[in-house]
């Protein structure tokens, strides 16, 4: 039997090579391009209708994820969020790189609705919100490894992953649309293969950082659509809010911010209101953090104040 | 869920095409060549305007033909049958003397420059980078280089697959099924499959069989290892990524060692690893190192006592790559090898009678590390594609990965020549997403001594195993003594997967065994041959006692938290060896026991403590194998019910089970100057940021974020890890 392995090694070697001569390098073609992709037709929040292989992904490097409008959970971080991804990559946005958010409630998110979250965010050229046929999307947003089986029973369930793909290379990757805006900018330009033009810090220049917890969670957490003194982002600026609101309502707020506007809190529908509609997210802290938190803003307002 | 195995010719191609039939239909709908009422003529859309699911048009439902769960029809085995390949061990990584390396190991890392490929992202001709990839600086350094001076250099390579000239088994070819090692070693599945292209496998050294390397405690190493992946990131056979981290699997070493997922180096460039192989508790316990039991083998026959904690031993590693949102593929894609470490009490010899050896069986011929009864198995699901190249559908990774050819050591259904004795095997489960739970054909006992690598308080005789899951590692005495020569036992899979989530069910042993299951991977998968009585009387023992648990009852519990892993809109996996559902970050250091959110890292917990986490399960039909870097843990609750006798030891992946929950208590210590935690998932919030802690930090409320290392072919940058700029 050993004698007889061995000579099937032998035939094998030599059946293995006439293998491979008929079935060439198994690298040549891309697998993941037209063949894969479907050439699905989708509407953009300016009405134009696109198809997805050949108008939005051949050719190009993009960067996609899935949201919905009326999103009380994840959405309105992401989206923020990809707004500030988007100013890091400034002249990039629409050149190298386009970003694609594709709406999984299309019947809600019309190509109005969707220009007007656009605008709200801030959405500049490059980005396209897409909605379309309901068949059309999920098989999309299947393909593009954005969909999700509980997606039917529960939107708030949906991938909050960003593909980032180089669709001529055949390159994709999975990111996070929540991730910190700088370090997805960092990953994409060294997945994308851009030269680095903007040199990060040497060892020499890079300390730890010495942060105090709600410092950490403002930066981590609350800058992305709020400032101190530096007036309105998204959200207001938080100077002076702890004078400004009741400590116990402020509290609430950020813990559960949905709940609250969901019980028709008045200050939070006015706040709604006021902010075109933008919904702060409930971004799960403890009430320790939140102490954290406003008494880091407390301190940073009286900072200033002096 | 998959195409059945004596499925016609004809239905496979049908398979084959149905992806691409169905693309050319949505395709020519979208073109407006067809028309939904063509399609209804046809009878391939639904009045609800489906496509119909058959022939695998219909990429939403897992069809009966071509959506196996590898999104591709089923692999093509070219006529090949079970159990007709011997199963070869695991090839011994070399042990130099340390002075061989050229340059010179260095405490922090070695930044001379070469000239760059400009084939590289990123890259202009002319441009220069560092040779090594390790991030530069002190905190980088590799931690106690000069307490724990390297000994042993390992050099290694990442490449694409090519002939082994120089397959080292470790043992003769009598305890190796015949296998003769001078021969050349291809890199396939089975002779009768066609050779792995280099871009369609890529292993340590570029070779099959997987990588054994060896160490033993109080002896350094130095893992240098070479990343010689294609330059071009394209090349890529269709999955996997040409930068790498390795981790050490449960390695108790410095965070610069632990292949941390956003550390990662390039072609062309090299990485040291130092593992110091040191007992856990060497800053406090046994630090004088008084106790034999704590000691590593000599090399005649003698210990060399080293400090620390003897009940902290270790025996099974494995070593993968941990590349940052790439982890799955690359690992799929072959880059994983196994460590055994010896020591005093397992040090691989079962002859030695000292009172601390626990003689296990292993062998005789060599002071330490005898291999010829003590057998590594790596288990793993592969798919390939009609060339038989080894395929993974990059964009299907949300639920996991499941494909339909079972391997051990990296070929398919193998045999293994056994002789009439007690042999041991250290089982890893190398799978992507896939589950194992593993019986003899017989049904007869097995002895299970070890979980994830760390030998149990007692023996635990079991008729099959508890579910392996992924990077879980089972060390499973069986002793064929009781078999005749010419009699053959098969290990046998009883665990059916329709999908990546969890395993779907567990099939009796005679279910398994009949082959109804629609998962190809269910039945045997692993045929012992018994072909001879020992040259030699067998003189390995399985003690009563192995190794007792650290009494940690006398250390206060600085904290208590709770990880809750779930299916929520804020998490998902990118990493399916370790794979949790969902982000897991270090919960704030808030005196309330806490629900953690695992969108955020906040503090860590504190040098020299003891603390109490609660893993959770927070539904969704999903079982979660979680990893914890660093420090083992023992489960002292299993939730629903008492943690069976298997679980009872020292481990690093704990099981959740759907719905289910764990508690462990783990002890933080030996780094703590500096020390990281870190979520391995894409979708956390701060996902390259590290933490460390001070030795000093006396409870001040004051994170230390390290700068997040950026790395480049020019060299490893940092930016600041959290935005302190606004934008």
């Amino acid at each position: 039997m050993r004698g007889g392995y061995r000579e099937s090694i032998t035939a094998a070697l030599l059946a293995s090579a006439m293998i491979s001569l008929h079935t060439g390098p198994a690298f040549a073609a891309n697998r993941w391009g037209a063949d894969y992709f479907p050439n699905v037709p989708l509407t953009t929040q300016d009405g134009a209708t696109v198809r997805l292989y050949d108008d939005l992904l051949k050719g190009r490097s993009v960067a996609i994820n899935v949201m919905y409008t009326s999103c009380k959970d994840e959405c309105p971080l992401e989206t923020a969020r990809l707004a500030q991804l988007q100013r890091l990559l400034g002249e990039r946005m629409g050149k190298d790189i386009f970003f694609y958010s594709i709406t999984i409630d299309p019947k809600r998110d019309t190509p109005k609705v969707l220009k007007a979250y656009a605008e709200k965010y801030g959405v500049g050229p490059g980005w396209l919100f897409l909605t379309g046929n309901e068949e059309d999307i999920k098989l999309a947003t299947k393909k593009l490894g954005l969909s999700r089986v509980r997606d039917s029973a529960s939107k708030d369930g949906h991938s909050a992953s960003l593909m980032v793909g180089n669709e001529p290379a055949g390159l994709w990757m999975r990111n996070s649309a929540v991730d910190n805006p700088q370090f997805l900018a960092t990953t994409i330009a060294n997945f994308l293969g851009w030269k680095n033009e903007a040199p990060r810090k040497s060892y020499a220049e890079a300390r730890p950082l010495v942060l105090d917890k709600g410092e950490y969670f403002f930066q981590s957490q609350c800058s992305v659509c709020h400032s101190i003194g530096q007036g309105d982002k998204m959200g207001p600026d938080l100077a002076g809010v702890t004078a400004r609101r009741d400590r116990a309502w402020l509290a609430r707020y950020i813990m559960m911010p949905d709940k609250l506007l969901a019980e028709g809190d008045p200050i939070a529908i006015a706040l709604f209101e006021k902010y075109q509609y933008a919904r702060m997210p409930n971004l799960r802290l403890s009430s320790d953090e939140v102490a954290a938190v406003l008494s880091y803003v407390e301190g940073r307002g009286d900072a200033r104040g002096r | 869920m998959f195409l059945p195995s004596k499925a016609s010719k004809l239905r496979i191609k049908e398979a084959e095409n149905a992806r691409r039939n169905r693309q050319e239909i949505v395709k020519a709908l979208a073109d407006g060549q067809i028309t939904r009422r063509d399609l209804f003529k046809w009878g391939l859309f639904t009045t609800g305007g489906l496509l119909l699911w058959k022939h695998g048009l219909n990429p939403f439902v897992r069809s009966a033909y071509a959506s196996v769960p590898t999104g591709f029809p089923r692999s093509p085995l070219f006529g090949v049958q079970a159990f007709t390949q011997p199963m070869p061990r695991f090839d011994v990584l070399p042990r130099n003397a340390i002075a061989t390396l050229n340059p010179a190991p260095t405490a922090q890392a070695n930044q001379t420059q070469q000239v760059l490929n400009p084939a590289l992202e990123g890259v202009t001709p002319g441009d220069t980078g560092p040779i090594e990839g390790r991030p530069p600086g002190p905190i980088w350094a590799h931690q106690e280089f000069t307490r724990f001076p390297p000994v042993i250099a390992v050099p290694v390579s990442t490449e694409g697959a090519k002939v082994n000239t120089v397959y080292d088994p470790g043992v003769p070819s009598s305890l190796n099924s015949g296998i003769n090692a001078a021969t050349p070693f291809p890199p396939r599945f089975h002779p009768n499959l066609p050779d792995q292209g280099p871009l369609a496998l890529w292993t340590f050294n570029g070779t099959l069989p997987p990588k054994l390397l060896v160490g033993r405690y109080g002896e350094g190493i130095i893992f240098r290892h070479s990343n010689k992946l294609p330059f071009d990131i394209r090349q890529n056979g269709g999955f996997g990524i040409h930068t790498l981290s390795t981790h050490e699997h449960n390695g108790h070493h410095g965070a610069e060692n632990d292949g941390f997922t956003g550390a990662f180096f390039y072609p062309g460039q090299f990485y040291d690893y130092h593992y110091p192989i040191v007992l856990a508790g060497w800053r406090s316990i046994n630090t004088g190192a008084t106790d034999a039991r704590a000691g590593s083998p000599n090399g005649s026959g003698g210990i060399t006592k080293v400090p620390g904690d003897w009940k902290e031993t270790m025996s099974t590693h494995w070593f993968h790559d941990h590349m940052f949102s790439f982890t799955a593929q690359n690992v799929y894609k072959g880059d994983a090898g196994m460590f055994n470490i010896y020591s005093a009490l397992d040090r691989g010899n079962e002859a030695i009678n000292d009172g601390v050896n626990l003689r296990l069986p292993s062998g005789t011929a060599k002071d330490f590390g005898n291999l010829d009864y003590d057998v590594n198995l790596m288990l793993a699901d592969k798919a390939w594609d009609a060339n038989g190249q080894l395929h993974f559908d990059i964009f299907d990774t949300e639920s996991g990965f499941v494909a339909d050819v079972m391997t051990v050591n990296l070929v398919y259904r193998p045999f293994f020549e056994v002789e009439r004795r007690k042999y041991r095997f250290r089982i890893l489960n190398g799978a992507v997403s896939r589950f194992f739970k593993i019986s003899l054909s017989d049904a007869s006992p097995m002895i299970q001594i070890a979980n994830d690598g760390n030998l149990l308080p007692s023996p635990v005789v079991i008729t099959q195993t508890d579910e392996l899951g992924i990077a879980e590692r089972y060390d499973i005495v069986i002793d064929f003594s009781r078999y005749s020569i010419g009699q053959t036992v098969s290990m046998v899979n009883l665990l059916q997967h329709e999908d990546g989530k969890l395993p779907s069910s567990t099939l009796s042993l005679s279910q398994a065994l009949s082959g109804s299951s629609s998962d190809p991977c269910v039945g045997k998968f692993l045929e012992f041959r018994i072909v001879r009585d020992p040259a030699q009387p067998d003189v390995s023992q399985v003690p009563a006692t192995l190794i007792p648990n650290p009494d940690l009852s006398a250390i206060p519990v600085a904290r208590t938290r709770t990880f809750k892993f779930g299916d929520g809109a804020n998490q998902t996996t990118n990493d399916p060896v370790t794979s949790f559902r969902g982000p897991w970050g270090i919960g704030t250091d808030g005196g309330d026991k806490l629900d953690a959110d695992f969108g955020r890292i906040s503090a860590a917990p504190r040098f020299g403590t003891r603390e109490i986490w609660n893993l959770v399960n927070d539904g969704g039909g999903w079982d979660h194998p979680v990893h914890i870097h660093f420090e083992e843990g023992q489960i002292l609750n299993r939730g629903e019910g008492n943690v069976p006798a298997t679980e009872r030891g020292r481990k690093d992946v704990y099981r959740l089970r759907p719905s289910g929950s764990v508690t462990i208590t783990m002890q933080f210590r030996d780094f703590g100057g500096m020390f990281m935690e870190h979520c391995h998932n894409t979708l956390h919030e701060d996902n390259a940021m590290l933490l460390r802690w001070e030795i000093d930090d006396g409870g001040s409320p004051f994170l230390r974020p390290l700068p997040t290392p950026i790395p480049t072919p020019q060299g490893v940058r940092f930016q600041a890890p959290t935005q302190l700029n606004n934008i």
